[in-house]
């Protein structure tokens, strides 16, 4: 994905050759967008391959504010470890542990 | 045998030494099942996430006991009759720790094989990222 828009926005600079301020703030704003830290698995990164249910710590750390499961596409999990932190997950809540929800 | 989890949540209305006491009589149902005990930690009194039956508190305890499933059933049917237990979850640990345990053994085994990376290689993408970036810059 990355990749895909490096290479437009290669096209773009290119293209906009004319005049030096123009080129300048096009640069600028491609900083402030692509200047993105590549998401880990948190758990393949760690080689944690039991997510344990009574971690309270860890599991708090994939509910933010509102109670509900962070989506893979904000914390960068891999489906694999998603998938099993999605059981202990619930499974803390059953115990109240963990909210089921909170407003 | 099996090993499983299992947390018991019993009620505020218990005075310390009652929390106590009462989780000894469940441990006892544990062992006269013939379970045996891996881990009997109290964890106190925490607050609870939500409240059950009013209460927004529980004495929390746990056990890892490696047991037949009938002995877990029939424990867990009791503590589903008692009064004092809020709530409980017994889970069945072995099978998850195992495949957890293959997993990790064949992450070892893949990174020996590998030699001529060094074992905690960075990322590529983030070394690589920066350098295009500065090569567009120059020009």
């Amino acid at each position: 994905m990355t990749a895909m828009g490096r290479s437009g926005g290669h096209g773009g600079h290119g293209g906009g050759h004319g005049s030096q301020r123009d080129r300048e703030g096009k640069t600028a704003g491609r900083k402030k967008f692509f200047v993105r830290r590549r998401k880990v698995c948190k758990f393949c990164a760690e080689k944690l391959e039991y997510v344990d249910w009574k971690d309270v710590k860890l599991l708090a750390s994939f509910i933010p504010e509102r109670g509900k499961i962070l989506p893979r596409r904000i914390s960068g999990t891999c489906a694999l470890h998603q998938r099993k932190l999605q059981t202990a997950i619930k499974r803390a809540r059953a115990i109240a542990l963990l909210p089921y929800a909170t407003d | 045998m099996r090993l499983y989890d299992i947390v018991v949540l019993l009620t505020p209305d218990l005075s310390d030494e009652e929390a106590v006491k009462v989780s000894a009589e469940h441990r006892k149902l544990l062992t006269d099942g013939g379970a045996e005990l891996v881990k009997d930690e109290p964890w106190g009194r925490r607050k609870l996430a939500y409240p059950i039956a009013r209460k927004r508190e529980a004495y929390y305890h746990h056990f890892q006991v490696t047991a037949e499933p009938a002995t877990v059933a029939e424990v867990e049917r009791k503590l589903r009759l008692s009064d004092q237990v809020l709530r409980h979850l017994a889970v069945r640990a072995d099978e998850e720790l195992k495949r957890a345990a293959k997993m990790t053994e064949r992450l070892r085994v893949k990174a020996i094989k590998r030699p001529p990376r060094p074992p905690a290689a960075p990322p590529p993408t983030e070394t690589a990222a920066p350098e295009r970036a500065a090569e567009r810059s120059e020009p």
